[in-house]
């Protein structure tokens, strides 16, 4: 089960953010999907989208077995050393969207910049964590719920809908606000 | 109290997309919510007290500490 008190002090002055990569071309990227259906395919079609369009290197695929649990610590370090930026997701119900916060926050504190992706249902959660974990206004992409009952097309489709967020996300120097 | 209605619905609709309804009494400076659970919710989907408290004291203006908080799980 998560800690939500766990990680950075409630008073840290703002979250931690890893700083950013300008382009994406020729990096590793991290896919941390969690057990909710459609959250491997969604990844999956992010990255191919992100090699074809932004030339990444390449993709690290993990799947998480627990949908309330953080990543586990092995993992985590696993994959500090061998991405350059995660994505994480995709939050689809109450806990799942907390402990993809949870992780990205994580993500970020050692020093890996992370895109967490939770459906628009559960802001709330997803918010309630990151104010927890010391980072309130973590910012985060959303789209729509729900995303289990979508066939691989619409899966698709909304891996494209959300890679400019994405991108701007691991990409951009100044923190953005959760949309 | 000063109960922040649009949080609180929020939360309710954050709770119904997992199929979870939420009942809240008050009672003088203190406030009981109770989370029941729909015929297709999951037990693992809704989030850990602490956290649910940390959504809880935002949107009733009472601290996180004396809501009291029934979970699903709780009444079996």
């Amino acid at each position: 089960m998560i800690d939500p008190t766990a990680g950075p002090s409630a008073t840290a002055a703002g979250p931690p953010r890893a700083g950013r990569p300008e382009r994406l071309d020729g990096l590793v990227v991290g896919l941390v999907a969690n057990p909710k259906k459609n959250a491997e395919p969604f990844l999956d079609a992010v990255g191919e989208l992100l090699a074809a369009e932004h030339g990444t290197a390449g993709v690290v695929r993990t799947r998480k077995t627990s949908i309330t649990d953080p990543i586990p610590p092995a993992t985590l370090d696993e994959l500090v050393r061998r991405c350059d930026v995660v994505l994480i997701g995709v939050g689809d119900c109450g806990s799942c969207s907390a402990a993809a916060v949870a992780d990205g926050i994580a993500f970020e504190g050692a020093g890996v910049p992370a895109a967490v992706i939770c459906t628009d249902a559960f802001r709330v959660s997803a918010d309630a964590m990151a104010r927890l974990q010391g980072s309130p206004g973590y910012a985060y992409v959303t789209t729509a719920h729900p995303l289990a009952p979508l066939d691989a097309d619409a899966v698709r489709e909304r891996a494209r809908l959300a890679l400019p967020e994405l991108v701007e996300l691991l990409t951009s120097a100044v923190p953005v606000a959760a949309r | 109290m000063s109960i922040d209605e649009n949080a609180l619905s929020g939360l309710r609709s954050t709770l119904a997309a997992d199929d979870y309804r939420m009942a809240v009494t008050e009672s003088g400076g203190s406030v009981e919510v109770t989370i029941t659970a729909g015929p297709d919710a999951c037990a693992d989907c809704l989030v850990p007290k602490p956290i649910m408290r940390n959504i809880l004291h935002a949107a009733l203006g009472v601290p996180a500490d004396s809501i009291v908080l029934v979970y699903p799980a709780d009444a079996s």
